[in-house]
């Protein structure tokens, strides 16, 4: 349908106004006035009929054969006939008395009429003719029913029925005001929610070929990282032989290049490894090994890996385990490669002189996705690793964790990498069930806090782990 | 589109004050209520928010007589907040006649050029061909500092085809003239299409007559006399 029908439309005055509430409204019309009031929609249908006094007169008239067709023939007039100007038209009974009719009009068209009625009008002195020839009728009596009637003089009554007429106006003009607003208004959720219905098939379609072309690259990472480990493992293997002297003795200095060769190509084998790590990761291929894990073990182990690199730079490690946290179920490589990721990065950002710090304790809260409904800290434990670093800004911490996010990421950039190290620590930490947050302040240092669970539960083979490591 | 119902002698012709967001469009309908004689028109329905912005839309209907048929002209304002457009689309659907309220100040150029870009959309997604609607614009706020001069607004008047009206609708001016502007196109336009004046039984002056006779002309500052109006001036 279009608006402009919509918005056109002709609505029936039954239909339009509260009846209930306008009776009443005619009703006290009725008893204030003493005369009965009609309202009649554009059909003829017979809206509101409130009588005052006329009802033992006209029941009387209409008692009589003769009467009843004439009282028909003036009800037919009262509704019908036709009102073409704005004004009050008198429509009189056969039995003297009168109507006062006036059409209730809307944007200019008649959609009704208002009648008052029937009264006595003020210059009748008795009962007309007309009743007198009726057969049979007791004309005392009928003297007596029409005195129970309002006389009035026309003037009286068309004041009162104009008056009347002006708020029929305003109850259809509100109505219809509220009936186009409301027909507009579900038109126009209509309207947008077909709007928003085609926006969200197109967003759709623009999300699965993303998804199919994300896909695409993770596959594309997993092949190019499988087809660079491949030659690297024997450049590294082949560099080895030569240090231990396979291919015969070297000279020093030849063992210092073959040495920084090894040691190069050990960091691309390591950097190709958390290319395929994010790729798998990427997509959700993947899988936590758990096992049970000695968590100070574990830290030693990490704080000696990066030891070296860490005097090398005059910066002091420690660590400290409690004992309430020793033992764990997690994927002990992963955690592992948490460890060092995090610790390397904290030499990397430490100057000289600084000290970084490694810690596992008790946890006092919850990941905000924790592993079970009802989980609470004790299942959990938290490692932290703090440095005396340049921090990180406010701006990037929530950056910090995106995969190849460098915080100074120009080509002048003082510190190396690529942006995978956190990346993978986020990956590692929220496949086990954990989280990992950051507190940091420029120039003074940053914290890493890893909240792991101390028993990893597979989401599919939960059940089954839980029992072999409870019993 | 303009329905002619011949069984019931009635001629019903829809207009929309279409533009951008606090152009006046609301506006240009009140002064016109107050101009035209409470004879000839209805109430003006407003369904707006507490800070008078325009919900669904406006509308003032004018009816008058010509020959033995019934006009009804409605003249609806579609809501210019940038949120309501699929209302906007709604309320300009079969609309016969537009007149475009635009806000005559410099800083309202784009909102004034989005707003007629969108017109023009909501048009054609109605299935209504702008280049052969009867269109008027209207530079309205006049009375503002930092509005395009009248030398500007006749430049950009030469350089498209619809006729352009200056206003300050808040004080009714210009308000009639639009109104009068777009009556003429539009009876021009169905002339063309309909022969109106064969079945209205009266030319384009008549028929402005019948519309115009029945409104408060005093005060009002014709930017765009035409010989007739001109002589109508003093009808009151």
């Amino acid at each position: 349908m279009r608006a402009g029908d919509l918005l056109d439309v002709r609505v029936p005055l039954g239909e339009l106004l509260d009846l209930r509430s306008f009776r009443e409204v005619c009703n006290s019309f009725a008893d204030l006035y003493r005369i009965g009031v009609k309202v009649i929609d554009g059909s003829g249908a017979v809206l509101v009929d409130v009588t005052s006094g006329s009802n033992e007169f006209c029941s009387y008239l209409y008692s009589n054969l003769e009467g009843a067709r004439r009282c028909s023939a003036v009800i037919q007039e009262v509704k019908y006939r036709p009102l073409d100007g704005p004004t009050v038209v008198a429509i009189p009974c056969f039995s003297g008395l009168r109507y006062l009719a006036i059409p209730l009009v809307y944007e200019g068209d008649v959609v009704g009429r208002a009648v008052f009625g029937p009264f006595v009008p003020q210059e009748l002195a008795d009962l007309p003719q007309a009743i007198k020839e009726l057969p049979g009728l007791d004309l005392a009596n009928g003297r007596r029913l029409m005195a129970q009637i309002r006389r009035a003089q026309d003037s009286t009554i068309a004041r009162v029925l104009e008056h009347f007429a002006g708020i029929c106006s305003v109850l259809i003009f509100s109505a219809y005001q509220v009936y186009l607003t409301s027909k507009m208004h579900i038109e126009s959720v209509r309207e947008s929610y077909r709007e928003v219905v085609a926006k969200a098939e197109k967003l759709e379609e623009s999300l699965t070929r993303l998804k199919e072309l994300d896909q695409l690259k993770s596959n594309f990472l997993a092949t190019v990282s499988h087809e660079l480990r491949t030659p690297l493992t024997s450049i590294i293997g082949y560099a080895e032989m030569l240090i231990e002297g396979l291919a015969g003795p070297l000279q020093e200095e030849q063992l210092e290049y073959l040495q920084t060769i090894m040691e190069k190509g050990e960091r691309l084998l390591h950097l190709i490894t958390s290319i395929l790590d994010t790729s798998r990761m990427e997509s959700g291929r993947l899988r936590i090994e758990a096992e049970p894990v000695d968590v100070e073990e574990a830290l030693s182990s990490a704080v000696s890996s990066i030891l070296p690199q860490a005097k090398k730079k005059g910066l002091s490690v420690a660590f400290d385990c409690a004992p309430t946290v020793r033992e764990a179920v997690l994927d002990p490589q992963r955690l592992q490669q948490i460890l060092v990721n995090l610790l390397s990065n904290a030499v990397k950002f430490t100057p000289a002189g600084g000290s970084i710090t490694l810690r596992a304790r008790d946890a006092t809260t919850v990941p905000a996705r924790a592993q079970g409904r009802f989980d609470g800290p004790e299942s959990y434990f938290v490692i932290e690793v703090s440095d005396t670093g340049i921090g990180i800004p406010a701006e990037s911490i929530d950056r910090i964790f995106d995969s190849f996010y460098q915080v100074d990421g120009s080509a002048t950039r003082e510190f190396g990498g690529v942006g995978l190290g956190l990346a993978l620590v986020k990956s590692y930490v929220e496949a086990h069930g954990g989280e990992v947050t950051c507190q940091s302040e420029v120039g003074k240092g940053t914290t890493f806090r890893v909240l792991l669970p101390r028993t990893y539960i597979n989401p599919v083979r939960g059940e089954a782990l839980l029992r072999k490591y409870a019993s | 589109m303009v329905q002619i119902n011949h069984e019931r002698r009635e001629l019903s012709i829809k207009v929309v004050y279409y533009g951008p967001a606090l152009s006046g469009k609301t506006t240009n309908l009140a002064a016109l209520h107050d101009r035209f004689s409470s004879d000839v028109r209805g109430r003006l329905l407003c369904v707006d928010t507490k800070d008078d912005r325009t919900l669904f839309f406006d509308l003032l209907p004018i009816h008058f007589e010509s020959g033995d048929f019934r006009v009804k002209i409605k003249l609806y304002t579609v809501p210019g907040q940038v949120m309501h457009a699929s209302t906007r689309r709604l309320v300009l659907q079969g609309a016969d006649a537009v007149a475009f309220i635009a806000d005559a100040q410099r800083r309202a150029t784009q909102a004034n050029n989005e707003a007629w870009r969108n017109m023009i959309e909501d048009m054609r997604a109605n299935g209504i061909d702008s280049a052969d609607t009867p269109i008027v614009i209207q530079f309205n706020k006049m009375d503002l500092p930092d509005v395009r001069t009248e030398a500007e607004i006749r430049a950009a008047e030469e350089r498209g085809n619809e006729p352009v009206f200056t206003s300050i609708a808040i004080r009714g001016e210009g308000v009639v003239e639009t109104l009068h502007g777009l009556l003429q196109l539009t009876f021009r336009h169905m002339q063309r299409k309909y022969g109106l004046a064969n079945i209205l039984r009266t030319d384009e002056q008549g028929f402005l007559d019948n519309v115009f006779r029945n409104v408060d002309l005093r005060g009002t500052s014709m930017r765009r006399i035409g010989p007739r109006f001109e002589r109508r001036e003093g009808v009151r």
